[in-house]
C-alpha cells in the first residue's frame, strides 16, 4: 500500500513538473513595446518596491477583484 | 501529531533537496532573485507547515465536537502576531513602503464563500494550506481534495462576476477607517475576547484547559528542529515571519488560492476550453499571470514551495506517502470537499490564508466576516461528516 502511494504521489509530482515545464516554454515573456502606456507607467514607478514585476504594482496584485490576488484594486 | 521516532526517508529526502536547488537555481536565471527568494519563502512555509501538522479543519473540528481549542487558539495567536507585523507597514508608520492590503467588499460574495469553503474544509479534510503541506506529505486522498479544489475555483473565477453583482458594504479598512494604531489595539481586544471565550467554553466542557506552550521535548533542539515535530509556537513565529518576508519581497500578504484558479484556466485553455468569456481573467492580474510562465505568479511559487517544502520534511520525518486505505466514500467526499473548497475561496476572495488570515491581518472587514462564515460553514461541515459517517456521532454530554 506504501510503496503504490509512493508511485502514485510520484507520478502526481512528475505530470505536475511536466505541465508546468510545457506552460513555461508556451509563454515566452512578450518584449515591451517602447513608448506603449503601459511601459510609461512601468517607468514611472520604477522607485516603488511594489513596482514592475510585483503584483500589487501598477493595481495588479492577486488576491483582488480586477487587479490584485488578495484584495480589490489597490 | 503522535510521531514515533522514525528514519529518514533517503530517497525522498534527496529528490527534494535536488528539486528545490534546481528550481532555486532556475528561476534567479530565468526570472530573478526575488522569484527564487519567493519559491524558498514557499519551501520554508510548507517544511513549517507539515513539521507542527498546523492547519485549520482539523483545529475547528477538535473544537466543534470536543471543545479542545489549543488548535483553534493558535490561529487567534497567529493572527494577533501577523497583525502587529503588517496594521504597521499597512498604515505606513515605518516606511514609505506601502504594500496592499487584501481589501475585498463586505457582502454575499465573501460569506457564502467562506460559508461554502467552511464545510469544504471539513469534507475535504484540508484547508488551504492544509492542503498543500498534506499533498507534500504524500497523502493520496489530499491529491484528490487538490485535484477539485483547482477545479472547483476555476468555476469560482467564472462565477465571480455573478456573486460580486449581489448586495454588499465594499471594502472597509479599520486602518483607513481609524488609523493603524486604534486599529490594531481594537483588533487585538477583540481577538482577546475571543481567546477568553475559546478557554471558557473548553473549561465547561472538560473541566480543564490544553496548556497552550507544552512541556519541552527531550529531543536535541537541532533534531527536532529538522526532523520535528514542532511545537505549535513555533509555527506561529514562523508563520508571522515568512509572512513578512513574502509581504516585503512581493507587496501583498501570503495568498494560496489564486494560483489555483489560475492553474485551472491554463490547463482548460490547454485542452482547447474557450475563456474568451471568462472576463474574470480579462484584466489586471489575472490577465498578466494568465499569459505569463505559471512560474512568474508569485502566489503559484509560494504553492509549489509549500509542497516541496513539506515533501523535504515528510522525507526527513520518515513519514512520506502514509499507508492509508482510499475508500470509494471518501474518495466522493474529497471530490465535493475539494469543489467547494475552490468555489468558496473565489467567491471569498481567498481560502483561510489569503481570505481569513491575510483579510484580518491587514485590517479589512472582508477576514472578520469570512471568519464568522467560514466557522459556521465548519459547523455544518462536521455534521455533514457524522451524516456521511466519516465521523461518529456526538455523545450527549461527553
Amino acid at each position: 500500500m506504501k510503496k503504490r502511494n509512493r508511485l502514485i504521489m510520484g507520478s502526481a509530482i512528475g505530470l505536475a513538473s511536466i505541465a508546468i515545464a510545457i506552460d513555461h516554454t508556451n509563454h515566452q515573456l512578450p518584449e515591451p513595446e517602447e513608448n506603449s502606456a503601459y511601459q510609461q507607467a512601468l517607468d514611472d514607478d520604477d522607485e516603488s518596491p511594489c513596482s514592475m514585476s510585483s503584483p500589487c504594482a501598477m493595481d495588479d496584485s492577486p488576491c483582488s477583484l480586477d487587479l490584485s490576488p488578495c484584495s480589490l484594486d489597490d | 501529531m503522535d510521531r514515533k521516532s522514525q528514519t529518514s526517508d533517503l530517497p525522498v529526502t534527496l529528490i527534494s533537496l535536488i528539486c528545490i536547488v534546481a528550481l532555486s537555481l532556475f528561476l534567479q536565471n530565468q526570472f530573478s532573485l526575488k522569484q527564487s527568494l519567493i519559491f524558498i519563502i514557499g519551501i520554508c512555509l510548507g517544511y513549517t507547515l507539515l513539521q507542527a501538522a498546523y492547519g485549520f479543519s482539523g483545529a475547528w473540528r477538535d473544537f466543534i465536537r470536543k471543545r479542545k481549542s489549543r488548535g483553534f487558539r493558535s490561529h487567534i495567536w497567529l493572527i494577533a502576531l501577523t497583525s502587529i507585523i503588517f496594521f504597521p507597514l499597512i498604515g505606513q508608520a515605518l516606511t514609505d513602503f506601502s504594500p496592499s492590503a487584501a481589501l475585498a467588499p463586505v457582502g454575499w460574495s465573501v460569506a457564502i464563500g467562506a460559508f461554502l469553503f467552511g464545510i469544504g474544509m471539513q469534507l475535504g479534510s484540508g484547508c488551504g494550506s492544509g492542503t498543500l503541506y498534506t499533498v507534500g506529505g504524500g497523502h493520496v486522498n489530499m491529491l484528490i481534495t487538490l485535484l477539485f479544489f483547482i477545479i472547483g475555483a476555476t468555476i469560482g473565477s467564472v462565477h465571480l462576476g455573478w456573486w460580486l453583482s449581489l448586495p454588499n458594504l465594499g471594502k472597509i479598512s479599520s486602518i483607513d477607517s481609524f488609523g493603524w494604531m486604534p486599529a490594531l489595539i481594537l483588533q487585538l481586544i477583540i481577538l482577546a475576547g475571543i481567546y477568553f471565550l475559546l478557554t471558557k467554553l473548553e473549561y465547561k466542557k472538560n473541566s480543564e484547559v490544553q496548556r497552550f506552550i507544552q512541556a519541552p521535548s527531550d529531543k536535541p533542539l537541532l533534531n527536532q528542529f529538522v526532523f520535528g515535530p514542532w511545537p505549535l509556537w513555533w509555527a506561529i513565529v514562523s508563520l508571522s515571519l515568512l509572512n513578512l518576508l513574502i509581504m516585503l519581497l512581493a507587496g501583498h500578504a501570503w495568498s494560496i488560492t489564486f494560483a489555483f484558479g489560475l492553474w485551472g484556466t491554463k490547463i482548460w485553455s490547454a485542452l482547447g476550453g474557450d475563456i474568451s468569456g471568462w472576463t474574470y481573467w480579462a484584466n489586471g492580474y489575472p490577465a498578466n499571470a494568465l499569459n505569463n510562465s505559471v512560474l512568474k505568479d508569485t502566489t503559484s511559487l509560494i504553492d509549489f514551495g509549500i509542497i516541496t517544502g513539506a515533501v523535504l520534511a515528510a522525507g526527513l520525518a520518515g513519514h512520506f506517502a502514509p499507508d492509508k486505505k482510499i475508500s470509494g466514500r471518501l474518495m466522493l467526499v474529497s471530490v465535493i470537499g475539494g469543489l467547494l473548497l475552490g468555489y468558496g475561496a473565489r467567491l471569498a476572495f481567498g481560502c483561510n490564508i489569503g481570505g481569513l488570515l491575510a483579510g484580518m491581518a491587514t485590517g479589512s472587514l472582508h477576514g472578520w466576516l469570512w471568519l464568522i462564515t467560514g466557522f459556521t460553514g465548519a459547523i455544518a461541515g462536521v455534521y455533514l461528516r457524522v451524516w456521511l459517517k466519516l465521523d461518529k456521532p456526538f455523545v450527549p454530554g461527553s
